[in-house]
């Protein structure tokens, strides 16, 4: 029997101030190249809340996320440069260039599976060539140099802490519109439509329409994610946004937890931080990361998320013993 | 362009194209067998070039003995992570989405510890044919491209007979079509999955001896050939094998055509455009447009 999805555990609720309280006061703690890196995990957090929209409650395999990542990120950077363009106007312009590129994409949402993923892998070595021989406007491999840091207003934001904030507030804006989408009747739609989409079809769910949309802003979230990027690193290489970017936004995903959006966050931490902490290990590091990567996923959780989830479980059960729950269980089985 | 040259064009395309077959039937297998999208293929595909470089600084063997050396070694060394890795997670009944990951961790794990192994640079292929075309009337073709088709073929047709002439191979095509069923029948399916990974292993490690002789080694090389290789295996349809054979023929021909007629620089994105082309007409693939017409 499951039990009735209005009851928050005091865990999930302690777990999320305890992890807000951290990324609000993280700033007064960390050094000027941590913060930065901290900084970046964040914009590919909201990446990987992107991609979570379509993998977790839609069931749509994406491996397009870097091409509309690098959408974003030169949309911004080169509205920047040449045209001086200021950051408020850069960045919505990048979320809708990019939602408008993923447009070309909708018809192939008829693809099942790893059908789609491939298709969108296409997509991401396309966009990924485009960046690297169109040297008119994106300067091809030499990369993209001189993008402003984000500015709000007449504010430039030096420091980084300020920009650190401007990140965090944008990333919590994703995860609040993800998370609205997902639990209103959008958010059943497609998770009728990940869980049969003929069955949904046949209840009258638009299911072309409503992918549609899911991919559409899964695209725009992670296109203003991009534009971040551009602003954060003010440089932009090509070959940040090759296929293996989108492995890795797929991989903060399934880190995390499909089906999760602060999994997909949790996961985007792991994955960008974990190779700097092991950076003791020097040249080992990654393949330390690889087996500790293959050790959570022979835990057979859902992702990081869903081990949170199984140990908080165990502990309140341990904690609140009740001797009528033995019984209620045999009686439901 | 002159029908000789078209000729030579053909038979280089046909060259790349019999290795993205072979990369593509491990994917297109194992997929089959266990439902998993095997990212550390392209690994593989470098073990075995690596390994068959190693064997010629050992003893300067002739090129068809290093391409059997390197399939083979590939072939073991994929039985050994199979066992190792994705047979434990299976029986720990872990979800198949923590498989696949846990073959891209597996793909980082391998490119790193090649790095470690190899160091980074690439590393030249000794030159093992004659570097004189052979002339056949007024086409002139590298005897490499020849041995190389030769042998990826004769890859495919061993791959065929022993799917339907031995016992191992039938037990293969059994647990891919119901495991359980295959089971009640008395197959040892740990045996015949980690059967269906060693054959791929030895696919995959044929195809990167041949593709080290091509170009060279290094221990990033299996990572795109890999992927065009799954895209050829989607072209074919996922699990066939004669749409792996076929999806990965033609992407070659595709690619080396482009490169030639069009653009070098975007050989890879007319590829993917005429992917994602093909699966709007046929979203399963050539085999699910054979199945279609029978």
């Amino acid at each position: 029997m499951s039990e009735p999805v209005a009851r928050v555990s005091p865990f999930a609720i302690a777990a999320l101030l305890a992890g807000l309280l951290a990324l609000l006061t993280l700033p007064l703690f960390l050094g000027k190249y941590h913060l930065h890196i901290v900084s970046s995990a964040m914009i590919f957090s909201i990446a990987a809340v992107a991609l979570q929209l379509l993998l977790g409650f839609t069931g749509l395999l994406s491996l397009g996320q870097a091409a509309f990542l690098g959408v974003g990120a030169y949309t911004s950077g080169l509205l920047a440069t040449g045209l001086k363009l200021p950051f408020e106007l850069t960045i919505v312009a990048a979320g809708l260039l990019s939602g408008l590129s993923s447009l070309i994409l909708v018809p192939i949402l008829r693809l099942k599976g790893t059908y789609l993923g491939v298709a969108t892998l296409g997509f991401t070595i396309i966009v990924h060539l485009v960046i690297l021989n169109e040297e008119w406007l994106t300067h091809g491999s030499l990369g993209l140099m001189g993008i402003p840091r984000p500015s709000i207003g007449p504010w430039l934001l030096r420091s980084p802490a300020a920009a650190y904030y401007l990140y965090l507030s944008i990333l919590g804006a994703a995860c609040f519109v993800a998370y609205r989408l997902v639990i209103g009747r959008f958010g059943r739609a497609l998770s009728a439509i990940m869980l049969n989409e003929d069955a949904a079809q046949a209840s009258g769910i638009n299911v072309t329409l409503y992918k549609a949309q899911a991919f559409v802003v899964s695209a725009v979230i992670t296109g203003i994610a991009g534009a971040l990027y551009a602003h954060h690193t003010q440089y932009l290489n090509p070959n940040d946004f090759s296929l293996w970017r989108s492995i890795e936004i797929l991989l903060m995903v399934s880190v995390g937890g499909i089906g999760s959006i602060g999994g997909a966050v949790i996961g985007a931490f792991v994955v960008m931080l974990l190779p700097e902490a092991l950076r003791f290990a020097a040249e080992y590091r990654m393949l330390i990361f690889a087996l500790l990567l293959i050790v959570l996923m022979g835990l057979g959780q859902n992702g990081i998320a869903g081990l949170c989830v199984s140990a908080a479980r165990a502990v309140s059960r341990r904690a609140s013993f009740d001797p009528g729950r033995l019984e209620r269980r045999e009686l439901a089985e | 362009m002159t029908i000789a040259e078209m000729v030579e064009l053909l038979v280089g395309g046909l060259a790349i194209g019999c290795i993205y077959s072979l990369i593509a039937l491990g994917l297109s297998i194992i997929i089959r067998a266990t439902g998993v999208l095997n990212f550390a293929q392209g690994e593989v595909v470098m073990l075995g070039a690596m390994f068959g470089l190693a064997t010629y600084r050992l003893v300067p063997l002739p090129f068809p003995a290093l391409f059997v050396a390197g399939a083979l070694f590939a072939g073991v060394m994929a039985v050994i992570i199979e066992l190792l890795i994705y047979r434990t997670l299976r029986v720990r009944r872990v979800p198949m989405v923590n498989i696949v990951i846990s073959t891209i961790a597996m793909s980082i794990l391998l490119q790193n510890g090649a790095q470690l192994v190899w160091g980074s640079e690439p590393i030249a292929y000794p030159r093992l044919f004659a570097l004189e075309g052979l002339q056949l009337g007024p086409v002139r073709v590298a005897p490499q491209l020849v041995w190389i088709v030769v042998l990826a073929l004769g890859m495919m047709l061993a791959l065929q007979l022993f799917l339907r002439f031995t016992r191992a191979g039938l037990s293969v095509q059994a647990v891919a079509q119901d495991p359980e069923a295959a089971q009640l029948m008395g197959i040892n399916l740990t045996r015949a999955v980690a059967s269906t990974y060693g054959i791929a292993g030895i696919l995959g490690g044929a195809a990167g001896v041949l593709l080290g002789s091509m170009f060279y080694a290094s221990f990033n090389m299996g990572f795109l050939p890999g992927i065009k290789a799954f895209v050829a295996a989607t072209l074919g349809g996922l699990g066939s094998i004669g749409g792996a054979m076929l999806g990965g023929i033609v992407f070659g021909l595709i690619e080396t055509f482009t490169a030639t007629s069009i653009s070098t620089a975007y050989k890879d994105a007319v590829g993917m455009v005429l992917l994602i082309v093909i699966l709007l007409v046929l979203p399963q693939g050539f085999a699910g447009a054979m199945r279609r017409g029978r």
